[in-house]
C-alpha cells in the first residue's frame, strides 16, 4: 500500500507544493492535501498555538490537525531555512518541526526536511534528500529521480506564475490541465504585495484577488516580476534584506513605484508578522516621500470583518479611477 | 565629533569607558523613562518590538543633548534586530535630524575584520591604543556583570527593602568613574562584600531562572525590572545571559555548542534572536535544580514565539513551571506584579514552604 503524505495547504504550500507532491510521487508515496482553508481550521489552530503566534502560523496548525483527522502516515513540515545563499527565511519557518512538535501531541509522525540553501545546493542538501528518500526506499537513484522530478516541478511552477498566473492556475497548469484564462478584471494594474501564504489564501485574504478584479483591477504580484526586478528594487536601499520573501516584497514595491508598473498597490501583511512590521515601514516611506502612487496598507488576523476589507478596497479603487479621469 | 549609543543595562558604562579611552567625546542618553519609550512609539513602526522604540529614543535624547554620531549594532538575521540600524536611519532622517549613523556588523565569524572595521572609526589610533580602551571596557563588562550577578541572588535577603539596590548603585558609580583595570576589580569585589553585609541570613529561598531575549534580559527598564520585583518577593534570581555572555559566543562560536547541546532534543537549528539560549538555558536550570524559569521576550518577537511553545513542552517534560511575560508599551504594572505573584507562590507551594507575601 502506499505511504500517505500530508501536506498542509498553508505557508509555503503556495510556493513550493508542486515540487513537494513531484517528490513524494516519484518515491511511490501518495500525497493528500489539507482542506482550503475555513473557520474550522482556524478556531482549531488558534486553539492550538501560543497566542502571540502570527495568523499564517496558526492556520497551518489548523491544516496539521485537519490532516490527522485524513488518517494520513506522516505529515510533511519541512524546515526551510534558506531557500538562497546568504539570506533566510523568518524565524518562525526554522524552527516549525519543533513548533509543530511541541505545541501538539497525539499527531501522525512528521517529516521534517532540512532545507538550508545559505551555502548554497551542495552534499549537505542531497544528504538531507536521501534521508528523507529513504523512509520509502532503498534504491538510491530513485530518490535521485525524485530529486530531479521535484526541481522540474518547481522549474514549471515558478515559469507558469512568472508568466502572470496565480498559484492556484499555475499549480493546475503546471499539472498539464488545460490553460485557463489569467484572472483579470479591468484595465487598472493593482500590485498587490504579501506573502503569498497571506494573499493567496481566499479565506485569510477574504479572496482580495476577486475582490480587486470585480473592482475592475487586474492583480500584480512579486510571483509575476522578474528576478531583475526584485534585484533592482532590492538594491536601492543600502543593506541587502536577508529575508527571501521580505527581501521581494521590498523590491517588489519599489521597483513598481520606480517604473509607474501600476496604479496602484495594495500591500497586506499579518497581525504580529515580525518581517512584515519592517518591511512594510520601509515600503510605507518610500511611497509617502515620492507621493505619485496610491497605496493602501491592510493588516489581517483572525478576527478581521470583511465588510471593512471591501469598504477600504472599494474607497481604494474608486481613488485610482478617480485619478485616472483628472 | 560626539558620540552615542543605545542603553543596555551596562552598556552605557562599558562603551562610554571604551569610546573615551579613544579619545573620544561620548554623549550618554539620558536615563530610560516613559518619555523616551513615548518617544519611540510615536515613530517606530507598530509592530516593531519594545527595543526597537526604547532604542530609538534614546537616540533622540541623546541628539538633542549635543551629539553627532550614533553607533548602532547590525546583524544578518534572521532576527530582524540585524536591520533595525537602517530603519532607525531612516526614521531619524524623517525626524529632521542629521547625525552620522555607524552601524557596526557582528564579526561573523571574521574577528579580523571586525577589529580593522572597528578600528577604522578612529582615525590617528594605533592598535596600541585600541587594546588599552578594549581591555579597560573588557573588564568593566566582566566584573560590573558579576557584580550585578550577586546583587540578583543578595537583594533577595535585603535587611530593608532598597538598601542593597542602592549600595550597588554606589558602586556602579565608582566602577563608571576610574579606568584603572586593577581598580575595577577591587571595586567591584568590595562591592560585593558591601552588599552581602547589608543581607539577613536564610535556611530556604525559592530560585528562579530568567530566560528571554537579550535586550529584555540586560536592560531593566524593558521588563519593568521583573528582577527586582522577583527579588524583593524574597526570590533569587539568576539572568542566564549577560552582555559578556553575548560577547564570548560573538567571539568563540564553539560557547554555543553546550548550549546547542542541551537544547538539541527540542530544538536543533539556531532559528535567530536568542531561542537557542532560551531553550538550552532552561534546561541546563531545570537540571540544576530552579524551582522555576519565566521568559521574558518583546511582543511580536518571533523566535521566542516559537520558543514559549516549546518551553510549555519542556515545562511538562521537565517537571519545571515555566511562565512567559511579552513587553509591549501598553504593558500595565499591576497585572504584571499579580502574575508574579500569583507566579512565585505557585512554587512556594511546591517546595511546601509558607508564603510569605499574602
Amino acid at each position: 500500500m502506499d505511504i500517505k503524505i500530508g501536506i498542509p495547504r498553508a505557508l509555503l504550500y503556495y510556493n513550493h507544493y508542486p515540487a513537494w507532491k513531484a517528490f513524494f510521487n516519484e518515491l511511490g508515496g501518495q500525497v493528500i492535501l489539507s482542506q482550503k482553508t475555513n473557520k474550522k481550521i482556524i478556531d482549531e489552530g488558534v486553539m492550538n498555538t501560543v497566542d502571540e503566534a502570527c495568523l499564517p502560523v496558526k492556520v497551518f496548525f489548523g491544516h496539521i490537525l485537519d490532516l490527522k483527522k485524513k488518517n494520513v502516515d506522516y505529515i510533511f513540515v519541512p524546515r526551510v531555512v534558506s531557500l538562497e545563499r546568504n539570506r533566510f527565511l523568518c524565524p518562525k519557518f526554522l524552527g516549525l518541526p519543533d513548533f509543530v512538535k511541541a505545541s501538539m501531541e497525539d499527531i501522525p509522525p512528521i517529516i521534517d526536511m532540512d532545507i538550508d540553501l545559505y551555502r548554497g545546493y551542495g552534499r549537505k542538501m542531497r544528504n538531507e534528500i536521501k534521508r528523507v528518500g529513504r523512509i520509502f526506499t532503498d534504491d538510491t537513484r530513485k530518490i535521485k529521480r525524485a530529486e530531479q522530478a521535484a526541481k522540474d516541478a518547481l522549474k514549471t511552477y515558478t515559469e507558469f506564475l512568472k508568466d502572470g498566473y496565480i498559484p492556484k492556475y499555475a499549480m493546475r497548469m503546471a499539472e498539464g490541465k488545460r490553460p485557463i484564462k489569467k484572472s483579470t478584471g479591468g484595465s487598472l494594474k493593482i500590485g498587490l504585495l504579501g506573502h503569498d501564504y497571506n494573499i493567496m489564501d481566499e479565506y485569510i485574504s477574504m479572496n482580495i484577488i476577486k475582490k480587486i478584479n470585480d473592482f475592475g483591477g487586474t492583480v500584480v504580484t512579486s510571483d509575476m516580476l522578474s528576478k531583475s526586478a526584485i534585484d533592482y528594487g532590492a538594491s536601492c536601499y543600502p543593506k541587502d534584506m536577508f529575508w527571501t520573501y521580505g527581501r521581494e516584497m521590498l523590491g517588489a514595491g519599489r521597483y513598481m513605484l520606480d517604473n509607474d508598473l501600476v496604479d496602484g498597490v495594495v500591500l497586506v501583511s499579518a497581525f504580529g508578522c515580525g518581517p512584515d512590521s519592517i518591511i512594510k515601514d520601509m515600503v510605507e516611506k518610500e511611497y509617502k516621500r515620492k507621493d505619485t502612487m496610491p497605496f493602501l496598507t491592510l493588516t489581517i488576523d483572525e478576527e478581521t470583518g470583511e465588510t471593512g476589507l471591501i469598504t477600504r478596497l472599494e474607497a481604494f479603487m474608486d481613488l485610482i479611477q478617480w485619478r485616472e479621469v483628472v | 565629533m560626539k558620540l552615542t549609543y543605545p542603553h543596555m543595562g551596562n552598556l552605557d558604562i562599558i562603551l562610554k569607558a571604551f569610546f573615551e579611552g579613544m579619545g573620544k567625546e561620548v554623549v550618554v542618553p539620558p536615563p530610560i523613562t516613559e518619555k523616551t519609550l513615548s518617544i519611540g512609539v510615536r515613530n517606530c513602526p507598530e509592530f516593531a518590538c519594545l527595543p526597537l522604540k526604547i532604542t530609538l529614543g534614546n537616540f533622540i535624547e541623546a541628539l538633542d543633548k549635543g551629539a553627532d554620531t550614533i553607533i548602532m549594532l547590525g546583524g544578518f538575521g534572521p532576527c530582524r534586530f540585524g536591520y533595525y540600524g537602517q530603519v532607525q536611519r531612516e526614521i531619524v532622517r524623517d525626524m529632521g535630524y542629521n547625525p552620522k549613523i555607524v552601524i557596526v556588523e557582528p564579526p561573523h565569524g571574521d574577528l579580523k575584520g571586525f577589529i580593522k572595521n572597528v578600528v577604522s572609526l578612529f582615525p590617528g589610533m594605533t592598535l596600541k591604543d585600541v587594546i588599552k580602551a578594549g581591555k579597560v571596557a573588557w573588564q568593566k563588562m566582566v566584573y560590573l556583570d558579576k557584580m550585578e550577578k550577586a546583587l540578583l541572588v543578595l537583594r533577595a535577603h535585603e535587611s530593608r527593602k532598597g538598601i542593597v539596590t542602592q549600595k550597588y548603585n554606589e558602586y556602579r558609580n565608582y566602577i563608571d568613574r576610574t579606568s584603572d583595570v586593577r581598580e575595577i576589580k577591587r571595586l567591584s569585589l568590595e562591592g560585593i562584600r558591601e552588599m552581602k553585609s547589608l543581607t539577613k541570613l536564610v535556611d530556604t529561598t525559592l530560585r528562579i531562572a530568567v530566560v528571554g531575549e537579550i535586550y529584555l534580559l540586560v536592560e531593566p527598564f524593558a521588563s519593568q525590572d521583573i528582577f527586582r520585583e522577583l527579588n524583593e518577593q524574597g526570590v533569587e534570581v539568576k539572568k542566564t545571559e549577560y552582555i559578556t555572555d553575548v560577547v564570548f559566543s560573538c567571539i568563540m562560536p564553539w560557547r554555543l555548542s553546550k548550549i546547542k547541546r542541551a537544547a538539541n532534543p527540542y530544538l536543533n537549528q539556531v532559528i535567530g534572536g536568542h531561542a537557542i539560549y532560551t531553550i538550552g538555558n532552561t534546561r541546563i536550570c531545570a537540571d540544576d535544580g530552579y524551582d522555576g524559569v519565566i521568559q521574558i521576550f518583546p511582543f511580536t518577537c518571533t523566535p521566542e514565539v516559537v520558543s514559549k511553545a516549546i518551553l510549555n513542552k519542556m515545562s511538562k517534560d521537565l517537571d519545571i513551571p515555566v511562565m512567559s511575560l511579552s513587553f509591549d508599551e501598553n504593558t500595565g504594572q499591576a497585572g504584571y506584579r499579580t502574575r508574579i505573584e500569583a507566579f512565585v507562590d505557585l512554587l512556594m507551594r511546591r517546595r511546601g514552604m509558607d508564603l510569605v507575601n499574602v
